[in-house]
Formats: C-alpha cells, sequence, structure tokens
C-alpha cells in the first residue's frame, strides 16, 4: 500500500515539477543574452588572438620579418574593421546608441589607430607606449606603417 | 529502494521524451516557458536515473539474487567496494550507469547555461533528451533490464570475474564512461547549431572544454584500461588491440583530431563543414563502442543472433543520427562556407590537416580490425582473428608519422611559414633525433638481431630505433618551444625567467597544455619501442632453485625461489571471498645484489572455478622485472601445504621502458588540465572591450535569422 502511495507521490511530484512553468506562465529568454558576443565581436577576439600569435611566432624565429610586418598590418586593420562592425550592430539596436557610448567609440577607435588604446584589454596607455600597461600586449597601431620590432631596443 | 528504483526508470522514459518534444517545439516556437519545462524534465531524468542506480547498488549491498543482473555479478563474500561497483560490472548496469553520467552531464550543461547562450538551448536539450531516451529505450527494451528477475531466488551469486576485483577496474570503467558521455554536450550544441542557424564558430567557443574534458576523461580512461591489463591480466602487456580496447581507442582518435581541426575553425574560420562531420563521426563512435563492448557482439556474431533486439535498436539509433545529422550538414551548407583559404602549404593550418588526415588513417585501420572479423564471420560463418600483428604493421607507420607530425607542427607558423626559418628551426632538433639515433646505435640498439652469429634484419628493432630518433626530435621541438618563448616573453615583459614562464603557460594554456600532452604522447611512444626489446623466459623452478634473467640493458637478474606460502580457506577467512592463495616468493638479485623481494601468487575465489594469478613486479626507471607463477602442477597439495608439491613455473619478463608508459600518461593528464583549469583571471583570453559589450542593448535574435 504505502508502496503504490510513493510511486503516485513520486510521478505526481514529477509532473508537477515539469508543467509548472506552462501552467503558472513561467518562462526562461530564449534571447541571446546581453553580454554574450556577436559575430563580429567574436571576430574581433579572434583577430586579436591571430595577432598574438603572430606576434610569438615572430618573437620565436618562425615568421620572416616581411612576412611578420605584412601580417599584422593586416590583422590590425582587420581588427578595427571588426571593431567598426561592432559599432555599427550597436547602432542598429533598437533606439540607437547613447551619446555617451558614441564619445567611447570614438575615443577607442582614435586610441586603436594612434596605438596607445590596447585592442586587447581596451586600457588607455599614455602616447608612445610599446606595451599596454595593464595587460602587457603589445600596442599595435593600425596605420603605422612599419611598427617597432618587440624585443629590441 | 529497489522497486521505487525500477519505478524510476520506467517514469524516466515518459518524462526524457516529453523533455526531448518540449525542446525542440521550444525552439521552433520561441517559447520561453515550454523551455523551462524541458529543462526541468533534464534535472527530473537524472533524479530519476540516480534513484535507478541506487536500487541496483542496494540489490547488490542486500545481496538480492532474485535479480538476474546480481546473481550474474556478485556473491554474498563479495567485498563492499566491488558491490557498490557492481553497478558498472556487466552489461545491465552498465547501460544505466552510461545514463547516469549522460543525465550528469546534461544537467551539468543545462545548469551552468540557465542564463547564457539561450537561442541554443532548446535544441540542445532536445538533443540531450532525445539520446537519453535512447538508452531507456535499450534499458527497458531491449531484455537488458538490470531489473529482470530470475523468478526465484538463488542462495548465492555466481560472483565476479576475479580480474575485474581490482581497483583500476574500478575507476577505469567510469572514466572512460565520463568521456563517452561528456562527448554529448558538443555533439548537442552542433546539433543547436545546426538547427538554429548560427553557424558561427559559437558552438565550438561555449563547447571547448566540453570537447577538451571529454577527450581528458577518454585518455585517462584508456591508460588506466592499459594499467590494469598490465596488472592484472598477467600477461606481461598492456595492449592487445582486443575489440574492447580498440572501441575506447577509436572515439579518442576521433576527438583527438577534432580537437585539431577546431583551433583552425577558431582562428580562421576554415573547415567549418568538416568539423560538423566530425563531431557527429566522434558522437557516433561513443556510441558504437557502447554498442561493441555491451551488446555482446564481440563474443560472437552467432551468439550474439539471440541478442538481436539490442542490436537492432542500437543500430537504428546510429543511423538516425548519421543520417539526420548528413541532413542537417546539407541543409545548413550554405552558411558553413569558409571564411579563408589555406594561404601556404608551409602553414599550420596544412599541418593541422594533416595531421586529421593522419588520425582518421589510423581510426579507419582500427575500425576495419575490429570489424573485420565480426563481418567475416557474419558472411562466411568462419572466424577470423584479427590480432596485434594486423594492427602494428598498419598503425606503427602511420603512428610515426603522427609523432613527427608533433613535433612539425609547432615550429610551422600560421597562414604562411617560409622555408628559410623551418630550415633554421629544424636544424637542433633533426640533429638532436640523428645524435640520438647514433648514440643509441652506438651502445647496441640495431635494426637488427644477432642469432648464433648470424645477423637477421628486425623490423621490430628498426621500428624502436626510428620512434627514438623521432622521439626526441619531438622532445627537443617542444623544448626549445619552451625555452624560446619563455626568453621572448622574460625579454619583452623584462620578467625574471621563472615567472615568465609561468605566465607564458597561463596567457595561452591551450597551446602550452597541449605541448605538455604531446610530451606525454612523446614519452608513451619511447616506452612501446622499449617493447620490441622485451625478454620472455619461462622457467619450472624448485624451492631453492635459481633462473638467471638477462636484461636487454646489458646487466642479469637472479631470481631464486625461496618458497611457497599458503592460506586454504578456514573459518578465520570465511568471510572473504578468497577460497585459497598461493603466494611465492622469489629473492632478486641485480649482478649479484640482492634488490628486492618478489611475491607471485594463484587465487581461488569462491564461486569461480578457475584459479587466478597475481603477477610480481619490480619497477624502476628504465624497466619493470615482472614475474608470473604460471603454473603449479600440483595446485591441490600446494593448497595443502603437502611436502614437494611446491614445484612452480614460473614466466619471467623485462620490459625495458614500459614505466614510460605511465609516465606519458601522467604528462598527458597534467597537459590535459593545465588546459582544462578554468580561467579566473581571464587572462587566457583577451576580454571584449567592456564598455560596448556592457552597453550593448538586448535584441531578439530570431532563432532562424541568427549569425547571418
Amino acid at each position: 500500500m504505502s508502496l503504490v502511495v510513493g510511486a503516485v507521490l513520486l510521478v505526481a511530484a514529477v509532473i508537477l515539477f515539469i508543467l509548472q512553468p506552462m501552467l503558472s506562465g513561467r518562462r526562461v529568454s530564449l534571447l541571446r543574452d546581453m553580454d554574450e558576443p556577436t559575430e563580429a565581436e567574436s571576430r574581433r577576439r579572434v583577430t586579436l588572438l591571430a595577432l598574438r600569435d603572430v606576434e610569438y611566432d615572430y618573437a620565436t624565429g618562425k615568421l620572416d620579418e616581411t612576412d611578420y610586418h605584412a601580417m599584422r598590418r593586416e590583422l590590425a586593420a582587420e581588427a578595427l574593421q571588426a571593431l567598426e562592425r561592432v559599432e555599427s550592430e550597436v547602432a542598429a539596436g533598437p533606439g540607437g546608441a547613447a551619446p555617451a557610448l558614441e564619445e567611447e567609440i570614438v575615443r577607442l577607435k582614435t586610441g586603436l589607430r594612434a596605438g596607445t588604446t590596447c585592442a586587447v584589454c581596451g586600457t588607455d596607455n599614455d602616447a608612445g607606449s610599446r606595451f599596454c600597461a595593464y595587460c602587457g600586449s603589445p600596442l599595435v597601431p593600425a596605420a603605422q606603417a612599419n611598427p617597432a620590432r618587440p624585443g629590441t631596443a | 529502494m529497489n522497486v521505487l528504483g525500477e519505478l524510476a526508470l520506467w517514469i524516466a522514459l515518459p518524462v526524457a521524451l516529453l523533455g526531448a518534444i518540449l525542446g525542440f517545439v521550444a525552439g521552433h516556437r520561441q517559447r520561453g516557458d515550454l523551455q523551462l519545462g524541458a529543462e526541468r524534465s533534464v534535472y527530473a531524468v537524472f533524479g530519476l536515473t540516480i534513484l535507478a542506480s541506487a536500487g541496483i547498488i542496494s540489490n547488490f549491498l542486500y545481496d538480492r539474487f532474485e535479480y538476474t543482473y546480481t546473481y550474474s555479478y556478485s556473491n554474498r563474500e563479495l567485498a563492499t567496494w566491488y558491490k557498490i561497483a557492481g553497478l558498472w560490472s556487466g552489461q545491465r548496469g552498465s547501460l544505466l550507469f552510461w545514463l547516469l553520467f549522460l543525465m550528469l552531464f546534461a544537467s551539468i550543461a543545462v545548469w551552468t547555461n540557465r542564463r547564457k547562450n539561450r537561442e541554443f538551448m532548446p535544441y540542445v536539450v532536445g538533443t540531450l533528451s532525445t539520446i537519453a531516451s535512447f538508452f531507456l529505450v535499450v534499458l527497458l527494451f531491449a531484455d537488458v533490464n538490470p531489473y529482470l528477475k530470475l523468478g526465484f531466488t538463488p542462495p548465492n551469486g555466481a560472483g565476479l570475474n576475479p580480474q575485474l576485483q581490482s581497483y583500476w577496474m574500478t575507476i577505469h570503467p567510469p572514466m572512460l564512461y565520463m568521456g563517452f558521455t561528456s562527448f554529448t554536450v558538443p555533439f548537442a550544441f552542433a546539433i543547436a547549431a545546426l538547427l538554429s542557424g548560427r553557424l558561427d564558430s559559437r558552438w565550438i567557443n561555449i563547447t571547448r572544454r566540453w570537447i577538451l574534458l571529454s577527450w581528458f576523461f577518454l585518455a585517462i580512461g584508456i591508460v588506466l584500461g592499459m594499467r590494469w591489463a598490465y596488472e592484472e591480466l598477467g600477461w606481461g602487456g598492456y595492449w592487445f588491440w582486443d575489440p574492447v580496447e580498440n572501441a575506447s581507442m577509436l572515439p579518442w582518435l576521433a576527438a583527438t583530431a577534432f580537437l585539431h581541426s577546431i583551433q583552425i575553425q577558431e582562428s580562421r574560420g576554415m573547415l567549418k563543414v568538416w568539423n560538423m562531420a566530425l563531431v557527429l563521426f566522434t558522437f557516433t563512435l561513443t556510441i558504437f563502442a557502447t554498442f561493441l563492448t555491451r551488446s555482446g557482439l564481440i563474443e560472437s556474431v552467432h551468439s550474439f543472433a539471440q541478442e538481436l533486439k539490442i542490436a537492432y535498436i542500437f543500430l537504428a539509433f546510429m543511423s538516425f543520427i548519421v543520417g539526420s545529422g548528413i541532413v542537417l550538414i546539407m541543409w545548413r551548407l550554405p552558411k558553413l562556407k569558409s571564411e579563408n583559404q589555406i594561404e601556404s602549404f608551409l602553414s599550420r593550418e596544412s599541418a593541422f590537416m594533416f595531421n586529421n588526415l593522419i588520425l582518421l588513417g589510423i581510426l579507419f585501420a582500427v575500425l576495419w580490425g575490429t570489424l573485420f572479423p565480426l563481418i567475416s564471420e557474419g558472411v562466411t560463418g568462419t572466424k577470423i582473428t584479427v590480432g596485434p600483428p594486423f594492427f602494428n604493421r598498419v598503425n606503427i607507420p602511420i603512428g610515426l608519422i603522427l609523432l613527427a607530425l608533433t613535433g612539425i607542427g609547432p615550429v610551422i607558423a600560421w597562414r604562411r611559414a617560409s622555408k628559410q626559418n623551418i630550415k633554421k628551426n629544424f636544424t637542433l632538433p633533426v640533429g638532436i633525433g640523428l645524435g640520438v639515433m647514433a648514440a643509441l646505435f652506438a651502445v647496441g640498439v640495431r635494426p637488427f638481431e644477432e642469432a648464433e652469429g648470424v645477423r637477421v634484419f628486425s623490423q621490430s628493432h628498426a621500428y624502436a630505433l626510428a620512434t627514438f630518433g623521432i622521439a626526441s626530435f619531438v622532445m627537443s621541438v617542444i623544448v626549445i618551444e619552451f625555452f624560446k618563448g619563455t626568453r621572448a616573453r622574460a625579454r619583452i615583459e623584462n620578467e625574471p625567467w621563472p615567472i615568465a614562464f609561468l605566465h607564458l603557460i597561463e596567457r595561452n594554456r591551450r597551446r602550452w597544455g597541449g605541448y605538455v600532452v604531446h610530451a606525454g604522447i612523446v614519452v608513451m611512444f619511447a616506452g612501446w619501442a622499449g617493447s620490441s626489446f622485451n625478454v620472455n623466459i619461462r622457467q619450472t623452478l624448485q624451492v631453492g632453485e635459481s633462473a638467471v634473467i638477462p636484461s636487454p640493458l646489458g646487466h642479469d637478474y637472479k631470481l631464486t625461489y625461496e618458497g611457497m606460502s599458503t592460506t586454504a580457506a578456514t573459518a578465520a577467512n570465511a568471510n572473504s571471498n578468497l577460497a585459497f592463495q598461493l603466494v611465492a616468493l622469489l629473492r632478486v638479485e641485480k649482478d649479484g645484489k640482492v634488490q628486492d623481494n618478489l611475491t607471485t601468487e594463484k587465487r581461488g575465489y569462491i564461486a569461480q572455478d578457475q584459479p587466478t594469478t597475481e603477477v610480481g613486479i619490480d619497477s624502476s626507471f628504465l624497466e619493470d622485472l615482472y614475474v608470473i607463477l604460471s603454473d603449479v602442477p600440483n595446485m591441490r597439495g600446494a593448497v595443502q601445504n603437502e611436502p614437494g608439491a611446491q614445484t612452480a613455473t614460473f614466466t619471467f619478463l623485462v620490459n625495458p621502458l614500459v614505466g614510460w608508459v605511465w609516465y606519458g600518461g601522467l604528462f598527458i593528464a597534467i597537459g590535459g588540465l593545465i588546459g582544462l583549469w578554468p580561467t579566473l583571471t581571464g587572462a587566457g583570453e583577451p576580454a571584449r572591450t567592456p564598455t560596448v559589450a556592457a552597453a550593448r542593448p538586448r535584441r531578439p535574435v530570431p532563432a532562424g535569422a541568427a549569425g547571418d
């Protein structure tokens, strides 16, 4: 007898547990999350990782100097392009971007072009810095034609 | 508990089916309420599976032999720990055990993603629940229900196979099962990516850790299995290309290929179709491995015919997975276009692709060798055994190419490497490899054997010499990589070397963890190569007599048979599972110096006819001395301790470098952990620009349109 009662209770508990959201209207989100990277952002992240690999490959003598400079320029340009796409995604969002945000983007863009904003962690560094004061990544001026070789001088 | 457990199993099936339906409908209709119900059903099935498993364990602990499964794998005298392990000692229980781990990982995946990656989750839950339903159908309808009753209650159980009564055996299967089942999560995310249409690398980013985890468990499980075979099976080796061993190796090979190829997709946006196909293939292989080892197929196709039901269910499910996977990939083909092309043949991308081909080559050779006897038996009616010679002949050369690639890949740059650089980077490691080969040749490791003054070419020795050369080449590449990386970092960051070394690993744990794994593989290869110099001598000794065993390293072992002790079943050990125990004691002298005492045993277990053998192993860094008590002609007399009945036949083995296989396994475990360790500071990956990300408003993304 107690067995039958136990079984019924178990079945009832399971059914209630699963159907409760549908009956009470509770729901979970099925939307992409706020802080989940978009495709453009992942693109940018991947580009930055590739940049890190290029730096490493060059520092350990796996890349020729000419290839290294060419690839660095390409990747820095790609990173910038990806960032611009991130911006346009933000602007295309409902209501557009807040003015403060636009300023922020302009600041980042200028910083990245000049090579003072770290492309990896977003920290602003003093002009003339070659490595990020916060995370230590090399600072890559996107527009600079012939960047200094790391580890020398 | 037992009745409740059986009931839980029956309730779990409709709940899992409901979860699958709710998940897929929630994804299709974008219904958050249905999705919440679907996620809860995953937890519910997990809970019910725990109940069902607890019921089985209680059947073992309370000696309920009226259940077929308990009767077949236990007896009253079995140690408690092995009774608990009864859950996974036989086919019926281990299928439930599979489900238990599957639901554990499914619940972890659902719980950790309850607030993120939401667009994937309905399909993830749907896929996971479908797979759970499959295993429940097998358990309930394929005549493998662990709650099946005999119809009467035998006084005692048939007992557990003594070879399974080893602590390795209690941890090796769970490891493997965790490896098999945790791969379901990446598979579910891949299916979710296909169904939701979000086909960028996001699903790979989410599941990278899961893939590595699954790979890690499989690797550890396989090595533990080897260790168990070495200690417990008593033939002196650890790998016999047995179908059960092969079954565990197949998904590991596929997962290894997958771990490498996803890196190309992540960094270069290439190989998207390939990765989808590979995740599908790897998952199918985990199911296939379970099918192969747990359906009775291996023993014989014919004895297997009696268990056709489970085979049909498995085959139908595998066809369903492969078929629907292919349809989904074809459907999404336009969205799976490569974003880049290989820029140069001399690039790490092409090295990675080559690595994939080689791994799959080995995989298909193993698969073919495993299936061929079954196919042949099915067609011609006679069973052909495909043994180690086939596997070794095919896999050693391919394996050596793979080993060499392990050293070549890291030195070649991404995208484009130049010939000069490759030359520059390879000169030293190749030199070291050749130097090691020359040195070994000089000390006597030669590609031929001398028998009575005649030189005969020995292929296994030639392979061993080549392996040592390639292994030293790869090892020096890895050491140089660590050295150069640390030097570069120390210089750039102006850090002291030890700090620079730690930061180097911390900043890119995947790369450096990977290199540590490679180092482990290298050490393991060296260990395998050592086996071609094994010494195997069989000798019958009276008490007091000695055997002299030459080691390939040049010294001699002298083993003296000191005597045999016996323990017969008495009232004192009535509770023990042992009927008797014969322990032979041998004194080991190495070059005349007493080194150690070794014991080797014959054991008789209650409820088992055949006595088993416990080997004696004296391990050192370079070789193991391995002694097997092969035969005691007058076993009854020896047990009764009759004078003169102690004559025994021993097999003496010297296994050079066998320990390196375990050291290699340790390296692999450490490397895997380096890669798996949670990033606390986020230092391993560049963070996204926080300001922009935080300010981005939440946008609705319809599942079908995402990822365009």
